[in-house]
């Protein structure tokens, strides 16, 4: 379910961003390449810069029931993410 | 103390988890020598009812390929270390599981059954919360829905 990428951006500039479960059925997409605007860009701001949070939410305030991973390892909010990244937003784990 | 001994599964398929021990004992003790003196088992199996009530045709099991194994491999190396655990085995459904399947065993395998017990028990808290798993009950109108956390302990 690859999307088209939303910019021309060089791959070495961008991040993979990969939603799951409940995210993922919401938004309609599970994964797409995402350029990184800023040297400094983090979940956080791609969570807002993607729309994946509700328009009432402030920019600072980071959701309380999404949990972040990046390249696989749960991650903070405010992680730097590198160029090749991959950041996924996980929304309730239910295992066992 | 040497590294634990661990066994983790992802499922894909409909599993026996006394076959599973079994295979599991086997290998123990043709590593060990013997196998150890406790050991604790946990078999999880679907519920036929969904958190709403209603009949569940089917729970599916969606994950993070790559990331549920490195978590299930650093937790139970983190709770065998921590208890002294000789041995760990957790095996766990992927995929469309139904009403009265197993979904999730866990087994340790420990020299007295405190760390055996507690072991098992702190492993299988971890991996409830703490592994990309996510639950979907289908119902048998075709309904679905996700489940938004775990049941009380």
């Amino acid at each position: 379910m690859l999307q088209p990428l939303p910019t021309a951006a060089e791959p070495t500039q961008q991040v993979r961003v990969r939603l799951f479960a409940s995210l993922r059925d919401a938004m309609g997409w599970s994964e797409q390449l995402v350029r990184l605007e800023t040297a400094t860009a983090t979940p956080l701001a791609l969570w807002h810069q993607l729309g994946l949070g509700p328009e009432h939410q402030g920019p600072d305030e980071p959701p309380t029931e999404v949990r972040v991973a990046i390249n696989q390892q749960f991650a903070a909010w405010d992680a730097p993410l590198q160029a090749g990244d991959e950041l996924a937003f996980l929304p309730p784990i239910s295992g066992g | 103390m040497a590294a634990p001994w661990r066994s983790i599964r992802l499922e894909p398929e409909p599993f026996e988890p006394l076959q599973a021990l079994a295979a599991w004992h086997a290998a123990l003790a043709t590593a060990l020598g013997a196998l150890p003196a406790a050991e604790s088992h946990f078999i999880g199996r679907v519920r036929p009812s969904s958190a709403s009530g209603e009949p569940l045709a089917a729970l599916e099991l969606e994950h993070y390929p790559g990331m549920t194994e490195a978590q299930l491999q650093a937790l139970a190396q983190a709770a065998a270390a921590q208890h002294g655990a000789t041995a760990v085995l957790v095996h766990h459904r992927v995929g469309r599981v139904l009403p009265g399947e197993p979904i999730v065993l866990v087994a340790v395998a420990a020299d007295r059954r405190g760390p055996a017990l507690r072991c098992g028990q702190e492993l299988l808290e971890a991996l409830k919360h703490e592994v990309p798993f996510w639950k979907r009950e289908w119902l048998a109108d075709g309904r679905s829905s996700w489940v938004t956390g775990n049941t009380p302990l």
